[in-house]
């Protein structure tokens, strides 16, 4: 059970490591901090930055004061007047929220006036709140539930609702996913705040005043925002609701598990509510280096996805060219039979998107062993220079979270809203809280953002590496103390792609060289997979063109659904294994169906665009006869009489440490070096280039449908038809 | 002396490294809970320990507590079986914090279906629904290895810097926090 | 509704020099007077006719810049803006002059604060003219007749805390004082007495003028701030004052329009002659609007510290039906508590008096209200108004003041319960004192009063009621 050599295990743990390299924060662009003020909570004495309001002062000594509309990711409001405190020399309590504290301050958190004062708002949002909590979706994670049991009145003096009734609000229709009950709606503003800020929607605001305010978009419209599902998370009463999830479980009856999402490549940190053996939904879990506390609309919704187009059992082609079911056995015995009848040379496998570090390793393991090394993933990467053999060319090194630290952006060929929705929304944050400004070299989309649009011309790219452009943006970069480059990796399948990966990273290169901050990472690479890394980094060939093109007896498709490998571009006589968990494009053209697990399903290893390793962890078991991906090549491998040297889930673990000891850092990431080489190597590459740069992702309807899973979710389907729809709308 | 097997094993045998631990600053490396996965102790590691504890005039009292051949526990769910220690994430429908300022464990999980006679949600593992709460990782791990398990250690990443707020920037005169609906 | 709903506590405490802080003394806020002067005079009241600032109150002179020049106004105001900022500055605190809005905080002080030493953002000025508080007609007679004293105290107020551009926001339904005030500004520039190089002074000052669109809040000052900016008038919280973070993110102050007019008056004839009206702390004189039951409506301007009494037989014909048909009067414009006869007789009409009366002066529109007057329905009619008039960001004033509107009209049928007196009483302290601006208190405050002085009339109802249809519901439920 030895786990990793004594070398590499005693250099984890070295005293280098204790700083967190992926928490380190840039803050050295703020001058000196300025001297922390004392205040009192509850007579607790605690030190705080001046400015500090006394919501956060208390919570530092751990004192929640209960609020609805503050919320520590977005502006203050100060609206819903829960958080008032008595304030000792104030005749009247104060909002905590937007109140900041000063010297010697005296904050009373539990006295009569304050305990008084939320008693008194508590018993006005309820006026009007209906009391329909047992048909709630919210209930049992109520946030007005829970306060009012902890700071309301112990009963009612409603006289009035039995004379003129409460308010009632026309319910609002914002979409597919949103379910809108607006008699709830407190008022608290936080949706609004959230499509104006995080979002950069502004479609949300307040109409009419006094107790016929209401909050809504005026005209109806859907909310056209890939981050739309967070304003559900964000509704502290049942105003918004999930409609995909509604009437279908209460919190209590459902588990939860932690887990990873993996339907865009930074594989955001999320909670899989489960009942029975169903996903039932999707939360985000909060991990302020990549997701903070957001999810993007697929990677939330998309979850019924995982219960249809399932492949439940393994599968045959039969004499007249149908897949009929068949047991494990007969499957495994003809794709063994298949593999082994064909000469090495001849055999290929394909790893798709949603492929985990355990079966890619098992997978290559097993070709490697059958003599062959063709090997790849469905995305491709130039090979050239450098290729995939230094880390840092392809993944994104600035880290997410850094990217907030920024002071300029420069995205080429890449519309980060739709490929990686949280990665935009960090851009977003930088741009309004920091000042960031934003370039984009491609097509003209829509980033919530306003940028510079340089052009679409790769040419461009080459005029910014070679220093001879003239454009302000060129300046600005050289300017620029913490720039930041994202490249689109969808820009590198062209021909000129390895000439463009060469410019972007002579062009990052030449302004990391001058930056003061040498820890800071300036080139990044984006790509649109959740396993691209984990393939690269285990040693897959990226892309498969030149591997089709040798005319293969044999392709073993490993969740590989995105349609690069087809029929047509196959010889006639091959044999396609498909492995994976959806009957999407590559179960439709196998001959053999391996069913698989999907990443609920699995305890699997992704690596995410930073190249930092995350595990997903069982939520439900797989349906049917599908099993995990690295048993069933394990299995496959028995029988071939080539046995894997691995039997538990450790014992891959193992494999994969010594293929690279990152993707077993769970967690963390691996700080990358090597760019000067990687540009040394890469400027042989360095050819006039003309193209024009063009994104797959333009539109909010071309985001939601993007893999298996996706694909195959009713929710997903409906989200394009609304998004349509509403584009037909004249609002 | 379990300290002193782990502090042997640290220094001078290969086995039961902390292998994947990613140290985070709140836990600095000294502490166990820097590491992320159970040392697994093999006989070697063992005799030396107690070779080393004789040859120095003291009494040894063998002090590594594994109590897992006593309760009962039936030996597949201690051998298989992995311990996740971690502290349970905020709820994102909520703002409040009370209920996750500590740590739990809880095991891997196993098959769950529908129970066909009343709807109830069935399973065929008996620690599915064993659920500890600790003050601390420590002590989580003390009770994982008395009982034999495998854990591993989990540490959300939910450090943050602190930034104070400001409501006067919903009205700033040059800056984009500058609100313009409500 | 002007500042009458102006928070009275800003800066810290020690920006509040003359004023103690506010303290709830007997349910109305009351000022602690830190230091008691003596009172120089001891009867206040009538005004002379060479004292009055305000020579066109009643448009029986030419409004425009000829008439205006022939009474003074423009008289010497190069002198005034070459004298500097701290000389206008401290005339006004010699002055003793208190903000006309309702609020009443020291003007000098108030303009004090705007001379921090800058750091590259422009300063404002900003008139509120947005006068919507029932029962107030002050600010339309100087924009209306003597709108050149607003354009002059514009620029002297504007020279004094060094401001760039004075905003005066005015009620959208002030269609002809926004026209004549408009005419006054564009003769202003047009001599050259604004503009580039305003009175030949070297200063440079402009006056632009915004109308309003019918929103009682856009009257409270960050909601005024919110309105010209373009967006919804909702008020801002405070902290940041917007002396800080005002107009555009800029330092900015705003004053109501007879705070400013009075100004140029102040600087020519000296602070030291204001504050020989009036009690100490409550000095100079002032515009009273007094309406209702009273047999010759009118507004006049009158010394700070009238008695009431004498104002309203001096200056209003008596209260119809003579003083003992007086039922009550709401002293301030509608969001002050009533006061009713006997307290009538005796109280002055200043800040501190008022308070004593646990009511206050607010914008000192006098509402009078003889016996034939249905007071319940009178004080339900006003709560009706701020229910409509609430803006409903913050939601003690959304939900609070709806509900006290249920509850007043059950009250004015009598259809209501004698414990829910307390209640309503309870749920107006609730609102008071809990939201972002003062129209939660302007709403509270009007219930108070009458429940202080009214409560056996609100019983004697729901007996009546009771008689003729049985218990109220509302009996059974609370």
């Amino acid at each position: 059970m030895l786990r990793q050599p004594l070398s590499r295990a005693l250099a984890l743990s070295s005293p280098a490591r204790v700083a967190p390299l992926a928490a380190r924060r840039y803050a050295d662009a703020v001058p000196a901090q300025p001297e922390k003020v004392e205040v009192f909570i509850d007579d607790q004495p605690v030190h705080v930055l001046p400015g500090t309001t006394v919501l956060q002062a208390a919570a530092q000594v751990g004192v929640e004061i209960p609020r609805f509309c503050y919320h520590e990711r977005l502006a203050v409001a100060g609206n819903c007047r829960m958080c008032l405190v008595e304030v000792e020399k104030s005749p009247k309590p104060v909002a905590a929220c937007a109140m900041p504290v000063m010297k010697g301050m005296r904050v009373k958190t539990n006295s009569d006036l304050t305990r008084k004062a939320r008693e008194g708002v508590m018993e006005f949002l309820l006026v009007n709140h209906p009391l329909d909590c047992p048909i709630c979706d919210q209930g049992g994670e109520c946030d007005l539930q829970d306060q009012s049991m902890a700071f309301g009145s112990d009963r009612s003096r409603f006289t009035d609702i039995h004379f003129s009734g409460k308010r009632a609000v026309e319910d609002k229709d914002v979409g597919p996913l949103i379910k809108t009950i607006m008699t709830r709606c407190i008022h608290c503003t936080r949706c609004i705040r959230f499509a104006s800020e995080v979002a950069g929607v502004d479609d949300f605001g307040t109409t009419g005043r006094g107790t016929e305010m209401q909050v809504g978009t005026y005209v109806e419209k859907m909310f056209l925002s890939e981050l739309s599902g967070n304003i559900i998370d964000l509704c502290p009463v049942g105003a918004l609701t999930s409609k995909p999830y509604s009437f279908a479980a209460r919190p209590w009856e459902t588990r939860r598990i932690d887990s990873v999402d993996v339907l865009d490549p930074l594989g955001s940190n999320i909670v899989v509510a489960t009942r029975t053996n169903e996903v039932l939904r999707i939360l985000p879990r909060t991990n302020e280096e990549i997701n903070e506390e957001w999810l993007s609309d697929k990677s939330r919704f998309a979850c019924d996805g995982l219960k249809r187009q399932r492949l439940v059992t393994p599968m045959l082609k039969d004499s007249r060219g149908n897949l009929a079911p068949v047991e494990w056995e007969d499957a495994v015995v003809a794709a063994a039979r298949a593999l082994r009848d064909c000469p090495p040379d001849k055999l290929l496998a394909v790893a798709g998107g949603l492929a985990d570090a355990e079966a890619l390793v098992a997978l290559k393991d097993l070709l490697n062993r059958l003599g062959s090394e063709h090997v790849c993933t469905e995305h491709y990467f130039p090979t050239q220079g450098a290729g995939t053999d230094l880390r840092s060319s392809y993944l994104l090194n600035t880290k997410i979270a850094n990217v907030e630290d920024a002071d300029f952006v420069l995205l080429i060929g890449t519309n980060t809203r739709f490929e990686a929705p949280l990665l935009n929304a960090r851009i977003r944050k930088a741009f309004i809280h920091k000042e960031t400004d934003v370039a984009l070299v491609g097509p003209k989309v829509d980033l919530t953002y306003e940028y510079t649009h340089v052009g679409d011309s790769a040419s461009i790219v080459k005029d910014f590496a070679s220093g001879t452009s003239s454009h302000e943006v060129m300046k600005r970069l050289q300017q620029a103390k913490r720039p930041v480059v994202i490249l689109g990796a969808d820009q590198l399948k062209s021909e000129e792609g390895p000439a463009l990966l060469a410019y972007t990273q002579e062009l990052a290169h030449k302004l990391q060289e001058n930056l003061q901050d040498k820890e800071w990472k300036v080139l990044n690479v984006l790509q649109r997979t959740a396993s691209q890394v984990a393939a690269l980094d285990i040693g897959y060939q990226p892309g498969v063109g030149q591997a089709l093109a040798a005319g293969p007896k044999v392709v073993y498709l490993l969740g590989a659904d995105s349609g690069v490998v087809t029929r047509e571009s196959l010889p006639e006589d091959v044999t396609i294994i498909y492995q994976g968990h959806h009957g999407d494009v590559g179960a439709s053209i196998a001959d053999i169906v391996l069913p698989g697990a999907a990443y609920t399903e699995k305890r699997a290893t992704y690596v995410n665009a930073e190249g930092r390793a995350q595990q997903t962890l069982v939520a439900v078991s797989p349906p049917g006869k599908a099993r995990e991906d690295w048993k069933i090549i394990r299995a496959l491998s028995e029988v071939l009489g080539a046995g894997l040297p691995y039997d538990t889930l450790d014992e891959v673990r193992d494999r994969l440490s010594q293929v690279s000891p990152a993707l077993v850092a769970y967690g963390d990431v691996q700080p990358n070096n090597y760019f000067a080489q990687a540009r040394a190597l890469a400027q042989s590459l360095q050819k006039p280039v003309s193209g024009k740069l063009d994104v797959q992702l333009k539109q909010l309807e071309d985001f939601f449908m993007t893999d298996a899973i996706s694909r195959a979710s009713p929710t997903m389907a409906k989200c394009v038809q609304a998004v349509l729809k509403q584009k037909n709308s004249p609002y | 002396m379990l300290q002193a097997i782990r502090s042997v094993a640290r220094s001078s045998l290969s086995r039961s490294l902390p292998s994947l631990s990613s140290c985070s600053s709140r836990f600095a490396s000294g502490d166990p809970s820097s590491r992320k996965e159970a040392p697994i102790i093999d006989n070697e590691t063992l005799l030396a320990v107690h070779e080393g504890s004789t040859s120095a005039n003291t009494i040894a009292v063998p002090a590594k507590v594994d109590i897992s051949p006593i309760t009962g526990v039936p030996e597949e769910h201690v051998k298989t079986r992995r311990v996740r220690i971690y502290q349970p994430p905020k709820n994102a429908m909520q703002s409040g914090t009370h209920n996750i300022h500590h740590w739990e464990m809880e095991f891997d999980t196993r098959q769950r279906w529908e129970n066909p006679l009343m709807g109830w949600t069935s399973t065929g593992d008996p620690l599915s629904n064993m659920k500890i709460e600790f003050s601390s990782p420590e002590e989580a791990i003390e009770h994982c290895e008395k009982n034999g398990w495998i854990w591993y250690l989990d540490v959300p990443k939910t450090q943050k810097n602190e930034k104070p707020k400001n409501y006067g920037a919903n009205f700033h005169w040059n800056r984009r926090t500058r609100v313009s609906t409500k | 509704m002007a500042g009458a709903l102006a928070r009275v506590i800003r800066g810290t405490k020690t920006n509040l020099g003359i004023v103690g802080p506010l303290a709830n003394i007997n349910n109305v806020p009351v000022r602690f007077q830190q230091t008691q002067a003596p009172p120089t005079k001891s009867k206040y009241g009538p005004l002379a006719d060479q004292d009055r600032i305000f020579t066109n109150l009643y448009g029986r002179h030419d409004w425009r810049l000829k008439g205006a020049m022939a009474r003074g106004d423009w008289y010497l105001t190069k002198e005034i803006l070459l004298k500097g900022t701290d000389w206008i500055v401290n005339e006004m605190k010699t002055s003793g002059l208190r903000g006309r809005g309702g609020a009443g905080f020291p003007t000098g002080m108030k303009w004090s604060f705007m001379n921090k030493p800058s750091d590259g953002r422009p300063k404002y000025l900003v008139v509120n003219a947005d006068e919507g508080e029932p029962g107030t007609c002050k600010d339309r007679e100087i924009m209306r007749h003597d709108p050149h004293k607003l354009v002059e105290g514009c620029l002297i107020a504007g020279k004094a805390m060094g401001a760039q551009a004075a905003y005066i926001y005015i009620r959208g339904e002030f269609y002809n004082e926004a026209s004549n005030l408009q005419v006054a500004i564009a003769e202003a520039y047009q001599a050259g007495l604004i503009g580039k190089n305003a009175c030949g002074s070297g200063y440079d000052f402009d006056v632009f003028v915004h109308r309003g669109a019918g929103a009682y809040i856009c009257g409270e000052e960050t909601a005024l701030i919110e309105s010209i900016e373009g967006k919804q008038g909702k008020p801002r919280l405070k902290p940041p004052f917007p002396a800080d973070v005002g107009l555009f993110g800029c330092p900015t102050t705003v004053n109501n329009v007879e705070t400013i007019a009075v100004a140029p008056t102040i600087c020519r004839r000296g602070g030291k002659w204001f504050a020989s009206f009036g009690r100490a702390r409550n000095s100079g004189t002032k515009l009273f609007n007094i309406s209702g039951h009273v047999n010759t409506p009118c507004t006049v301007e009158e010394e700070m510290s009238i008695p009431l009494k004498e104002l309203i037989e001096r200056h209003a014909g008596g209260v119809c039906g003579g003083w003992d048909n007086l039922l009550a009067i709401i002293p301030g414009g509608s969001s002050t508590p009533l006061i009713p006869k006997d307290v009538c007789s005796t109280v002055l009409m200043d800040f501190d008096g008022l308070v004593a009366a646990q009511t206050s002066l607010g914008t000192a529109a006098i509402i009078v209200m003889d016996k034939s007057t249905d007071i319940v329905k009178a004080i339900a009619r006003l709560i009706m108004f701020y229910k409509h008039e609430s803006c409903g960001q913050c939601t003690p004033c959304r939900e609070g003041v709806s509900w006290m509107n249920k509850i007043m009209y059950r009250f004015v049928e009598g259809n209501a319960s004698p414990k829910e007196i307390d209640m309503l009483w309870e749920i107006s302290k609730q609102i008071e004192g809990h939201t972002i601006c003062a129209l939660g208190d302007g709403a509270a405050w009007p219930v108070q009063g009458l429940i202080r002085h009214f409560r056996p009339e609100l019983e004697r109802r729901m007996q009546v009621w009771a008689c003729t249809h049985g218990p109220s519901m509302a009996e059974k439920l609370y």
